[in-house]
């Protein structure tokens, strides 16, 4: 009985949509459906820290978004989206800068209008970036001085990439930005090539339509740019109070991110697969009790790092556990064999595949292919893992871990290791 | 509005009526005295907009305030300024007037908001 009912609903099952991108007078825009309750739009722009001319910039623009535009104001904005029940964001990342809209199915044409008004005809007051954005961005600096595990790999940026990619997220706190530093910012940004529109919830055709009509007068080509990235390597410390002690080490490379990292980074990640368990990776049998290795593993479009985040009550503590995870990814960038490699690729498949099912983790995923034109689908992810052999695996794994290392030491400097005390 | 009713946009938007006006609003503005005391049109405004006044850049806020001082102080003289410190007409910009407006536009948007009856179409 039960399997008869498993199986028909196997068959019943309908088949995923995937976004296809198309192109929009310009601008490509993509769009999925699994008719969810709600929509979400999603204006991906090229607008991260590295593009930023001016440091912190990028960071002023996040701050920046739905502020009065020549359609509407700040008050406005906020006032008519919440009669509607929607809710607007804005996020950072370090090559893109998200400007989100979600709301209930049917008001689209409205929300697809904030967004738009703001990026073709954002006014950039000297007032409001005093009264609004400065206080905020001011505030986001202090919260990030608590939290070193965000200092951390802040600063491995900068030591890893130098400019570019190196450029922190965040403003400096004394920085001397302005509001006109932020238009021009703004206006050498948001332009046709450099935006990509993402939907969920929404009709491919109704979406591409109304970004058509609303962004028609958007000036064509940018003239943001960056160089191409290269990896450095290095050491640095920081001190820092109230927070737990942190370490990180980690390894970068130039080119495009391969799977077989990816596959590292699941292997190694000690976190468990149950809850409450210790997982089987083989750092998390080793490190001492009270602290934690967190495995980071960031791509961008023409760089990845990949790094252990270790943090801990004191350095001693600290040093234990990074011993520890650093003995195990050396033994692991060796190469794996048979099962363990199986583990770690359905590992990094089952991480690639479930990103894609919450919002934002579709938005970074797709918004990054979308804007550099691949053709996007999970499919071909989840495909270029299964060619990762033992030896392509180990291939990767080596060359990553040869580079010069980056280590950073946030917290007690006293106290907290150097790099050859933790065997790099 | 906060300024009181004028009638000067609808003036300039006439060439005629602007060139019989003009010479009679110079006159005026120079027979209201406020030049001699080396202030501008501007800082006679009554300060019921504080918004406003923030929204001056540090420079102008600062220009503002010497302005008075030095005005409040040939009072205390009794007497007006040398002339050479009066304020001349090209001088004599609307330097707050567009900060007022714009605060004025605002606070009667938030009352809308605030008393906005919606009903869904």
């Amino acid at each position: 009985m039960l399997a008869a009912r498993a199986s028909s609903r196997t068959i019943q099952r309908v088949a995923r949509n995937f976004a296809t991108v198309v192109d929009s007078a310009g601008i490509k825009v993509a769009a999925v459906d699994n008719n969810q309750p709600t929509t979400s739009v999603t204006f991906l722009i090229k607008a991260g820290s590295r593009f930023e001319h001016k440091a912190g910039v990028a960071h002023g623009l996040k701050n920046f978004a739905f502020k009065s535009s020549a359609k509407r104001t700040a008050l406005g904005t906020v006032r008519e989206s919440e009669i509607y029940g929607g809710v607007l964001s804005a996020s950072l990342s370090r090559e893109h800068l998200a400007l989100t809209a979600e709301f209930l199915r049917g008001d689209e044409q409205y929300f697809v209008d904030v967004l738009a008004s703001f990026v073709t005809s954002g006014r950039f007051t000297r007032h409001e970036y005093a009264e609004y954005v400065a206080p905020v961005v001011e505030s986001e600096i202090e919260e990030s001085k608590f939290n070193p595990g965000f200092q951390a790999i802040e600063a491995a940026h900068a030591v890893a990439f130098h400019n570019g990619l190196g450029s922190s997220l965040l403003a400096s706190p004394h920085n001397s930005i302005t509001h006109e530093d932020i238009r021009s910012f703004a206006q050498s940004a948001f332009t046709r090539d450099n935006i990509a529109v993402l939907g969920t919830g929404i009709d491919q055709a109704t979406l591409a339509s109304l970004v058509e009509q609303s962004l028609s007068k958007i000036s064509a080509t940018s003239q943001m740019s960056s160089s191409a990235s290269s990896y450095f390597g290095g050491e640095t410390r920081l001190p820092a109070h109230g927070g737990p002690q942190t370490v990180f080490v980690g390894f970068g490379s130039a080119g495009t991110p391969t799977p077989g990292i990816a596959a590292l980074s699941a292997y190694l990640s000690p976190t468990p697969s149950v809850k409450w368990s210790k997982g089987s990776s083989p750092i998390a049998a080793t490190i001492p009790e009270g602290t934690t290795v967190e495995v980071v593993h960031l791509s961008y479009s023409d760089a990845s790092l990949f790094g252990l985040l270790v943090q801990g009550p004191s350095g001693s503590a600290v040093k234990e556990a990074g011993k520890a995870a650093v003995q195990a990814l050396k033994t692991v960038s060796n190469g794996l064999k048979g099962d363990d490699l199986k583990k770690a690729l359905s590992k990094a498949k089952f991480t690639a595949a479930s990103a894609v099912d919450s919002r934002e983790g579709l938005v970074s995923i797709l918004g990054s292919k979308v804007l550099s034109g691949h053709e996007s689908s999970l499919d071909t992810t989840l495909a270029s893992f299964d060619k990762v052999s033992e030896i392509a695996f180990a291939k990767a794994a080596s060359t990553l871990v040869k580079v010069k290392p980056v280590f950073v030491a946030v917290g007690d400097v006293a106290t907290l290791p150097y790099a050859d005390e933790l065997g790099l | 509005m906060p300024l009181g009713l004028t009638l000067a946009p609808k003036v300039l938007a006439s060439k005629t009526l602007t060139s019989w006006v003009t010479p009679v609003a110079h006159w005026y503005a120079n027979l209201a005295g406020y030049r001699k005391y080396g202030l501008k049109y501007d800082d006679l405004v009554i300060e019921e907009y504080e918004d406003a006044l923030h929204r001056l850049t540090p420079r102008e806020q600062y220009d503002r305030a010497y302005r008075m001082k030095r005005a409040s102080h040939a009072s205390v003289l009794h007497n007006v300024l040398p002339k050479e410190e009066w304020t001349t007409p090209q001088e004599d910009v609307r330097f707050l007037t567009p900060h007022v407006n714009e605060v004025e536009k605002e606070d009667k948007e938030r009352e809308m908001w605030d008393t906005v009856f919606v009903s869904r179409k």
